[in-house]
């Protein structure tokens, strides 16, 4: 009875009303572009009609050899894009970080400054520039090269089939480096000074101390810049465009999944654009994002330990 | 086995002299007790012995053997710090083993070790936790027990109770007391905190703005200081000091203990009216605020019953008097 007896709580419209900008905002710009890109997958346009066809053109993305293999291609180069940032940008960057963390090391904000710098640069700066140092004939790495006496390892490395892309993954790395690097830079000046301190009076120094005390206590935010590179680069796009055209040359050796998309759902050239296979394109990329977010997510963040010092 | 000597030691950061030169001698087995205020030098000293901080100039001999620039690790001591400084990824087991596989001791003597250290702590039912799942006592008994476990010719203790509620601070320095006499080993402690300092030590060593201001054993320290500073820092309450041109001495200023002061109602050397009582039980803490002496405080053993405003007349023990000179020197 004493439930009866206790006023009702009025419902409170304030909460509403304070989440909906949010909540309209969000809709509008994600949730309803997101609907309607997977809404389009399943249709078809026939004779100037859209009707349905169910899973339809999945079945061609992943059949017929017209899409087919230039998909394999994509998802293959984009694999490859994407183990290069793993083994190459997030090792250095720990690296950087772990170097510019030491107290010895003068000039360390010019340090600091100078490498984050490229990745506040726009991307058609970054191509373009590129573009012209790699250049065989105008360009300066063939000279700096020269310099060093190692001119006889120039290649026109964007040129060539079995390069491009490892040199682009390359570009893309000194680009974004900065990330990893501060991120992991901020982590390891949350480490207390004491539990260094005591690491010193127990013997564990130099790089023994940086296996065994700082790298454990920094896993979790090499967790977060593992997931911040997989879907930054599932989601590239912008520098393959700019370097190597929508053609992502030479000879789609440089195609990944986002230049894939551009010219399936824009069309480019003599290919005629097709926007629903260009949505089932982006419902394939968007469920391989989702995909391993889920596994960073559910099986390696819930083992992750995060230490309160 | 664990003797220091410390000759001249100084430590500058920058323009700020922290240290204006020590000089110090522990005896294998001693527990000294540096004490002192906050920024006093004496948290700067520890670490200058423990190879933490470089010293401006001076010499550091652990055993006679000069260490002024022998990384921390290889000179045999082990520090416990005040925010205990646990690895926080590793179980207690092995916060207290990694120093010693990585100095490559073998893995036998290794848990022989972990097994005695943690039964000398009570430490046995940890062994599997990792540090966020122990309380703080717990967690400084692990940071205690990581030192036990390097055999170090000198522990090292920064301030390891200040963190520590009060109950737990009484049952921890208790089992620093018994971990001392059961390992015989060198201990060097820091403290800000008097009743430590007198509880634990040996010997104490009292720093002043970088200086030793005097080097005893807790009694010593008590009945005869050297100087103003020292009486007023041992003891509480603290210390009365009077001005001596107030009472007619030829003294700059008169100490006496509030211990060592008696009231009675009706006569006695200083006339007063009760400020404020406190009463503790066992204890009575008097506030008089005196006609010839100011305000003093008068520790009386067991109940007395004043109410403020009324009149007392309080007596100093002219033997346990002291006389400090215009320097702040005791006056013999």
């Amino acid at each position: 009875m004493a439930a009866d007896i206790r006023p009702k709580r009025p419902f409170r419209w304030h909460i509403a009303i304070f989440l909906a900008p949010a909540v309209l905002v969000y809709t509008a710009i994600m949730i309803l572009p997101l609907a309607g890109t997977l809404q389009l997958s399943l249709f078809r346009n026939i004779d100037q009609h859209q009707v349905f066809v169910g899973l339809g053109n999945f079945r061609t993305l992943f059949g017929d050899p017209n899409w087919s293999v230039n998909f394999w291609n994509a998802l293959r180069n984009n694999v490859w894009f994407f183990i290069i940032h793993m083994l190459v940008q997030n090792p250095i960057g720990v690296l950087l970080a772990a170097l510019l963390s030491s107290p010895k090391l003068r000039f360390s904000a010019f340090y600091r400054t100078a490498i984050f710098v490229p990745t506040i640069l726009s991307f058609v700066i970054v191509g373009f520039a590129w573009k012209l140092i790699l250049s065989p004939l105008w360009g300066v790495a063939p000279h700096l090269l020269d310099f060093v006496g190692l001119k006889s390892l120039f290649t026109p490395w964007l040129g060539k089939e079995q390069y491009a892309l490892t040199a682009l993954s390359l570009v893309s790395v000194w680009q974004f480096i900065g990330i990893p690097m501060m991120l992991i830079y901020a982590a390891l000046l949350s480490i207390p000074d004491e539990v260094i301190e005591a690491a010193e009076c127990d013997g564990i120094t130099g790089m023994s101390q940086f296996w065994k005390i700082k790298l454990p206590l920094i896993l979790p935010s090499i967790g977060i810049i593992s997931i911040l590179t997989f879907v930054g680069n599932f989601n590239a796009f912008d520098l393959i465009y700019t370097a190597q055209g929508a053609l992502a040359g030479p000879n789609y050796s440089t195609d990944i999944l986002g230049t894939f998309l551009y010219r399936a759902f824009f069309g480019f050239q003599l290919q005629v654009g097709d926007p629903n296979m260009g949505a089932t394109i982006a419902t394939i990329m968007f469920l391989i994002i989702l995909g391993g977010v889920c596994v960073y997510l559910f099986l390696i963040q819930t083992r992750l330990r995060r230490y309160q010092f | 086995m664990g003797s220091l000597k410390i000759e001249n030691v100084k430590k500058a950061f920058g323009p700020v002299e922290v240290l204006k030169g020590i000089d110090l001698e522990v005896t294998d087995g001693e527990f000294v007790v540096f004490v002192g205020p906050s920024g006093c030098g004496k948290s700067t000293l520890l670490r200058v012995i423990a190879g933490l901080e470089d010293s401006t100039s001076g010499r550091v001999l652990i055993d006679g053997e000069d260490v002024s620039v022998t990384p921390p690790a290889k000179r045999g001591i082990a520090m416990v710090f005040q925010t205990y400084a646990l690895y926080p990824h590793l179980t207690v087991k092995n916060n207290m083993g990694l120093g010693l596989k990585q100095a490559g001791t073998p893995a036998a003597e290794i848990d022989r070790r972990i097994g005695i250290a943690s039964s000398m702590l009570s430490l046995e039912p940890y062994l599997e936790r990792r540090p966020a799942e122990l309380s703080g006592g717990q967690r400084q008994r692990v940071a205690i027990g990581r030192a036990v476990v390097r055999e170090p010719k000198l522990f090292l203790f920064d301030e390891p109770l200040s963190n520590l509620d009060a109950a737990l601070r009484v049952n921890t320095r208790l089992e620093i007391a018994q971990l001392h006499r059961r390992l015989k080993a060198t201990m060097i402690y820091v403290t800000h905190d008097q009743v430590e300092a007198m509880t634990l030590a040996d010997k104490i060593v009292v720093l002043n703005a970088g200086k030793i201001e005097q080097i005893g054993g807790p009694m010593e320290l008590y009945n005869s200081p050297a100087n103003e500073f020292v009486a007023g820092f041992i003891g509480s309450p603290k210390m009365n000091f009077i001005d001596g041109a107030r009472l007619g001495e030829t003294a700059k200023t008169i100490g006496v203990r509030p211990e060592h002061l008696t009231v009675d109602p009706k006569s006695g050397a200083w006339k007063g009216t009760v400020v404020h009582a406190e009463h503790l039980g066992a204890d009575t803490n008097l506030y008089l605020d005196c006609e010839k002496a100011g305000l003093i405080t008068v520790r009386i053993f067991g109940v007395y019953d004043a109410e403020p405003g009324a009149t007392l007349y309080a007596t100093p023990d002219p033997a346990k008097t002291y006389r400090f000179g215009a320097d702040g020197k005791v006056l013999k």
